[in-house]
């Protein structure tokens, strides 16, 4: 099968690279080993300081509301963190003191959304704080497997029931001004999260839980829907194994499903991701990158890897994929002429372009620009 | 100021503390013992967890291996939910000298130990893990033990025999009058209480670290700290001990132990300064991994889970610089005779497997100090949780159709998981998903067990002990402990440290999917939880 | 020694970050709380297991082996793997005489199939889906495929030399399905591949390819037939035949299942067992055309069956699909059916069978097409017996849409 560009991943480096180059009128495909980080996102682009018109545009379009409003976000452990660019759903703040009295609502039996540690955070902040559990008879399902009192099991009630959450909320609602909520909200309805603040006397604040993240989920699921809509191939569950490679040219890759049935294309984008995804892979002695065999930069001894305190940054996380300025990947120091990188599998190597979903979206459309680039000749 | 009195008083909450509170306690003492950290945080908690049978001592400390087997025997009986009775195999590799094998066997048998030579053969089809190229095979009643649980049953029968448990409380001096040691002065590291505690009669079961505690109360006791490495593997690889038909040496010890296996160990001296915070180095890993893939192959093909690392509070003798050849015997001195220091006892060397004849030992000297003339009953009374001869025997007795997380929880406390509350199903929840750890047992853990940390939880459920080394399960928990003393602040530290703890002990084996986990950890706890 | 070799880790099972995206997909998870979910019932179970099979829970039996657990696991796990052979390790108690009934597929087409019409009427009736409910807990409100009067091998025969003719052969495996319920759609894939110029022949002889067997622990029986289809397939292979499938079931488990379950080794013959829509697509690719009726015109939702899904063979009978001029395609978002071969027929199952596959229902609904296309036969009956829509193979559209005449 042959495709303008494949890409290996399908993130939300992969996916923003899919969807701008199908928009664009290339043919592209993705190759994606199950679910990505996305499942992880906690809704605010990391090392976004201004939020470009093609990237609102190009989530909009997905039909996923972003804002952008420099200023703090809670975080689940009832701590702030500064944010600018983020998914509607996710309140950003001037500053930490973001009301006078907080209503704290989560449900009964729901380990994964930690209320104590949200008041203390605020009540740091001058805020008085009211914990509430909702005991909902339409949990009952889920309480009664140990295992299943989970974000995305919640949000699938949720999607049905939401309109008495908002009632049981209004009858417990005194004085406050603010509700904090767990990120339930919205998993296939994405119209929840703003009809709940709708009917809501108060600022709701949703805030995160343990993965997997609802709204992380949401994004992945329209990010992917917008991609096949505009005719992008998405081999969901595949695995790239290997690659034909001549004269620093990358002529197709071979998967796990499609074994001798390669996939063949003008340009290849590498979006695997960090260690978790795969992307990187370890052994005792060297991190190497499977599907190339690309360069990686990092320290030669073991030792140096890590940061013995779990806390400070682990010098192992910025390791990643070396590239030429047009992000094209280096194998032995020589760049691919038609492989790009981007993504968390660069680690740190590319300051310019930021850490996290930031550098996710700039790489990606940075790739994709160089592909799109009308050839010199 | 308040003061309190007592018949004695133990410093140490490992094994030996615990097995000498609950005899002491048995023979109707009025027993505290108080330990600075939690229990089994010492050599008790970090060590292979194997149930000897004497075996491997049979050939060079006759002594000890007779203690050994007498003993093990007795711990089946007394402490069944604590035991896993496996039974263990001595491997002869093909760079081994068969002819050790006679001696080995001969020895056994003086020292009282079954020991059948078992066609190789035979061992690989008891044993499938085991390394097809053997060249001989000794079967033995080896098994493994969980010392947290040994350790926390002990002093829970100290306890339901009167006694009191002061965790994370410190000795900071002795009180003194002229020659005799009349108590203590503490303080508690939690809360900063300083309290003072008397009693006619103090015994150091500190480990290594009673050598600083000699010192305090002005006696000195020559301690020689040697650090072994251990590796813990992500599952259980082989379902019997292996061990190496030869002169013990290093990584020739291959233990099953719950849901995983642990291989070790090494043997290096230390500097008393570091017994407080020993790390595992590259070399360790290294040997340890080399030398446990010649007895088992597919160890070189697992996931290693965590590296750590004990401290051996062995008595010095010579000048061995290995100190392998130092005997690993009971040492119990009396202050008196040998000091001239009154009140005050010293019970060290020996083993986890011996623990029991230690806090007999000691008790012993305690009571006859106090003039009490009792007998020890601790050999033939099961610890509270042994009750029951199985855990399965336990699950089907406790409920009807027990869940994944009961027959867990029936193995970790066996009888005593009665108390697990099931008031609704809503405690049934689970909290730590590797390990399958309810909310009714975190509670029960916290309510009924002294938890007062995330590393306390740890060492009574296995909370954090599973692949995923807390990262789910470690704020789940935080909730329920900061619902229970009701200080976020101080949770919120208690979670970093719990975090920090378990790094500790990942990132000398930090690769593969050791580092992959390590990287989602990273990523839940600072980028979606924002814990800092 | 190296150190590199000793390192890393090859028991799948550890690879398993507990991220529980796995439970995120799992479509029992969301209709029985009974289950444990996978990544409890796979990974997590796994090592609980080898420490004592004491811990091994007999909820595993709701695991439809769809795995989408699988598909979406980003670590690679293969989770469903895990519980299918948890359940055949330690699950000794004897399969049911219900389970062994829905599992010979095989024995009841031989027997029925001489008396289609009489097995049927009666396997039709109220009274007889009420006895079958009572005696084996069959669920009454299953409806049976019918059988055909004669059988597809039958067919072949009669037709062997006109297929000798032509010059490139293939090897069809058709299942049981097709031979005893269904041969219009074997005929339909000798129709096409005719039309490509490439004759058909069956395998030596062909055995049910098991996974009903496998999937209620029947393993001697499950294991018996895949050594006599792999010598079978080998055959073919042997003399340079490519094995065409068109049921995604049976080639998952020719190709997948055998070894990871069984044990079996199929390792000769693996790559050469090949869906039919990917073997056509494939020649379409290289140059080889299709004449299309000029006037051929429906509209197609796609349904991607569970193990098409896990084989990540759905874009081929997507992009034929979209190739044939006349058809207005829709692609359904993935989703299980319920039916997962001879699950759904249990009568403690009917419910979550039903339930699970409600999204899918809705979405073809709303979608209201002329024909669902799908590959999986089970899936058919489900649909058809829960929509009222009617399903069709994408070779069964294929074979309508070309021109008799090439």
């Amino acid at each position: 099968m042959r495709f303008n560009t494949v890409i290996i991943g399908g993130g939300l480096a992969g996916l923003t690279a899919g969807i701008t180059l199908q928009k664009a009128g290339r043919s592209t495909a993705i190759i994606s080993t199950g679910q990505n980080a996305l499942y992880f996102f906690s809704g605010s682009f990391e090392s976004l300081e201004e939020a470009p018109q093609r990237i609102t545009d190009l989530f909009t379009e997905a039909g996923i509301g972003l804002h952008y409003n420099p200023g703090v976000r809670l975080m689940p452990m009832g701590t702030f963190r500064k944010a600018v660019l983020s998914l509607e759903d996710i309140s950003l703040f001037p500053e930490p003191k973001i009301g006078n009295k907080a209503l704290i609502v989560s449900f009964t039996g729901y380990h994964d959304f930690f209320c104590s540690f949200l008041a203390e955070g605020l009540e740091k902040q001058g805020m008085q704080c009211r914990v509430k559990l909702l005991n909902l008879p339409e949990l009952e399902q889920l309480e009664k497997s140990p295992s299943e009192m989970r974000s995305v099991q919640i949000a699938r009630t949720m999607d049905r029931i939401w309109e008495t959450v908002v009632r049981e909320i209004r009858i417990l609602l005194r004085d406050e001004d603010t509700v904090i909520l767990p990120q339930v909200f919205g998993l296939k309805d994405t119209s929840v999260p703003s009809r709940i603040r709708q009917g809501v006397p108060a600022q709701v604040v949703f805030t995160g839980t343990l993965p997997p993240s609802v709204p992380g989920v949401r994004t992945q699921m329209l990010l992917k829907r917008r991609y096949e809509l505009l005719g992008g191939t998405y081999l969901m569950g595949d695995e790239a194994t290997g690659a034909h490679v001549h004269n620093k040219v990358v002529h197709s890759v071979v998967t796990q499903n499609l074994g001798n049935h390669f996939l063949e294309a003008d340009n290849f984008i590498l979006a695997t991701g960090g260690f978790f995804s795969k992307g990187l892979k370890s052994n005792p002695f060297e991190i190497s990158e499977p599907v190339f065999d690309l360069d990686v930069e990092q320290a030669e001894d073991r030792s140096d890897w890590y940061n013995p305190e779990f806390m400070r940054e682990q010098p192992y996380m910025k390791y990643g994929v070396a590239t030429d300025p047009a992000l094209h990947a280096l194998s032995g120091g020589e760049p691919y002429k038609n492989l790009f990188a981007i993504g968390s599998i660069l680690g740190e190597t590319r300051p310019d372009l930021g850490t996290g979903g930031g550098l996710a979206l700039r790489s990606a459309l940075a790739a994709v620009d160089e592909i799109l680039k009308p050839d010199e000749e | 100021m308040s003061n309190q009195e007592f018949d004695v008083i133990i410093i140490g909450g490992g094994i030996t503390g615990a097995g000498t509170m609950r005899d002491c306690a048995m023979r109707g003492l009025k027993t505290l013992l108080i330990e600075r950290s939690d229990i089994a945080t010492g050599a008790t908690g970090r060590n292979h967890g194997l149930l000897h049978s004497g075996a491997r001592y049979a050939v060079n400390d006759p002594e000890s291996a007779e203690e050994c087997i007498k003993e093990n025997m007795i711990l089946r009986r007394i402490a069944s939910h604590c035991v896993d009775e496996t039974d263990g195999l001595f491997i002869t590799l093909p760079e081994d000298d068969l002819a050790y094998q006679q001696t080995f066997v001969e020895a056994c048998r003086k020292a009282g130990i079954s020991a059948e030579i078992i066609d190789p053969e035979m061992a690989k089809r008891l044993e499938p893990s085991v390394n097809p190229d053997i060249t001989g095979a000794v079967r033995v009643p080896d098994g493994s033990v969980d010392p947290f649980r040994l350790c926390a049953a002990n002093m829970l029968d100290g306890k339901l025999h009167g006694g009191q448990v002061r965790l994370h409380t410190t000795v900071t001096g002795f009180i003194k009058e002229g020659d005799t040691i009349r108590g203590v002065h503490t303080r508690n590291l939690v809360t900063g209480e300083e309290r003072d505690f008397y009693a006619p009669v103090t015994v150091n079961a500190g480990g290594i670290w009673g050598h600083d505690i000699a010192q305090m109360a002005g006696v000195h006791v020559g301690m020689y700290p040697a650090k072994g490495a251990l590796l813990v593997f992500a599952h259980r690889v082989n379902n019997m001990v292996i061990n190496r038909c030869r002169k013990p040496s290093n990584a020739d010890i291959l233990v099953p132990g719950d849901t995983v296996c642990i291989i070790g160990t090494t043997s290096t001296r230390i500097p008393f300064e570091e017994c407080d915070n020993v790390a595992v180095t590259p070399d360790e890993v290294n040997l340890l991994i080399t030398e446990g893939a010649k007895m088992t192959p597919s160890l070189s093909s697992t996931r290693i889970l965590r590296a750590y690392a004990g401290v051996r509070p062995l008595v010095s003798a010579d000048n061995d610089p290995t100190g392998r050849n130092i005997s690993r015997g009971i040492v119990c001195l009396d202050h008196e005779e040998r000091d001239g220091l009154k009140g005050f006892i010293t019970i060290t060397g020996g083993k986890l497997m011996t623990y029991r004849l230690m806090a007999e030992i000691a008790t012993d000297a305690v009571c006859r100090k106090l003039a009490v003339d009792k007998k020890c009953q601790t050999a033939e009374t099961p610890l509270p949780g042994s009750e029951e001869a199985s855990y399965e025997a336990v699950a089907r007795k406790i409920w009807e159709k027990p869940s994944m997380a009961q027959k867990a929880a029936a193995a970790r406390l066996g009888t005593r998981a009665r108390h697990i509350q099931t008031r609704d199903r809503l405690d049934e929840a689970l909290i730590c998903e590797c390990e399958e750890v309810s909310v009714g047992e975190v509670k029960n853990a916290i309510e009924m067990m002294n938890a007062s940390t995330l590393t306390d939880l740890r060492r009574r459920t296995r909370i954090g002990m599973g692949t995923c080394q807390g990262e789910f399960c470690a704020c789940r928990a935080a909730g329920l402990l900061a619902a229970s003393h009701g200080c976020i602040e101080k949770e919120r530290e208690d979670l970093k440290d719990f975090l920090q703890e378990r790094w500790k002990g990942n990132f000398p084996i930090g690769w593969g999917d050791t580092l992959r986990e390590a990287e989602y950890t990273q990523w839940v706890y600072k980028h979606v939880l924002g814990i800092l | 020694m190296k150190l590199q070799e000793y390192t890393l880790s090859t028991h799948n099972f550890e690879e398993c970050m507990k991220c529980t995206v796995c439970t995120a997909y799992c479509p029992v998870l969301q209709v029985n709380p009974l289950y444990p979910g996978p990544k409890q019932a796979g990974p997590d179970g796994e090592r609980l297991r080898l420490k004592d099979p004491f811990f091994f829970n007999y909820a595993l039996k709701y695991c439809l082996n769809c795995k989408r657990c699988e598909v979406a696991c980003p670590s690679g796990v293969k989770v469903a793997d895990l519980i299918q052979s948890a359940r055949i390790k330690y699950d000794t108690s004897p399969p049911k005489w219900r389970d062994r009934l829905l599992a010979s597929t095989d024995f009841m087409g031989s027997l029925a199939r001489p008396v289609a019409p009489i097995a049927n009427a009666v396997t039709g009736l109220g009274v007889t889906r009420s006895m079958m409910d009572a005696m084996f807990k069959i669920d009454h409100r299953r409806i049976f495929p019918k059988y055909s009067p004669y059988s597809f091998e039958f067919w072949m025969g009669r037709h062997e030399k006109e297929q000798a003719a032509f010059s490139e052969q293939v090897a069809y495996f058709h299942g049981c399905y097709v031979n005893y319920n269904y041969p219009r759609l074997g005929k339909d894939l000798v129709k096409v591949l005719n039309a490509l110029g490439v004759g058909v022949q069956l395998l030596e002889k062909e055995k049910c390819c098991g996974i009903a067997m496998i999937t209620n622990r029947m393993m001697k029986e499950a294991t018996r037939n895949a050594n006599h289809n792999v010598g079978a397939l080998a055959k073919a292979v042997d003399k340079g035949l490519m094995v065409i499938t068109t049921s995604s079931t049976c080639t998952l488990t020719l190709r997948d299942e055998y070894p990871s379950l069984l044990g079996v080794d199929n390792s000769g013959v693996r790559d050469f067992v090949m869906m039919a829509t990917r073997y056509i697509y494939e020649r379409l690719e290289k140059g080889a055309t299709l004449r299309f009726k000029s006037d051929y015109h429906k509209k197609v939702a796609y349904h991607t069956p569970c193990h098409m899904e896990k084989l990540g063979w759905g874009i081929f009978s997507e992009k034929l699909l979209r190739m044939i001029p006349g058809v207005e395609f829709t692609m359904l978002d993935s989703a299980c059916c319920g039916i997962a071969g001879t699950y759904g027929f249990k009568r403690e199952n009917y419910e979550a069978s039903q339930a699970i596959g409600e999204n899918l229902f809705t979405q073809i609904r709303a979608v209201d097409p002329e024909v669902v296309a799908c590959d999986c036969e089970t899936c058919k009956w489900q649909i058809e017996m829960s929509t009222g829509y009617t399903v069709m193979n994408p070779i069964s559209i294929l074979a309508e849409a070309i021109e008799d005449k090439q």
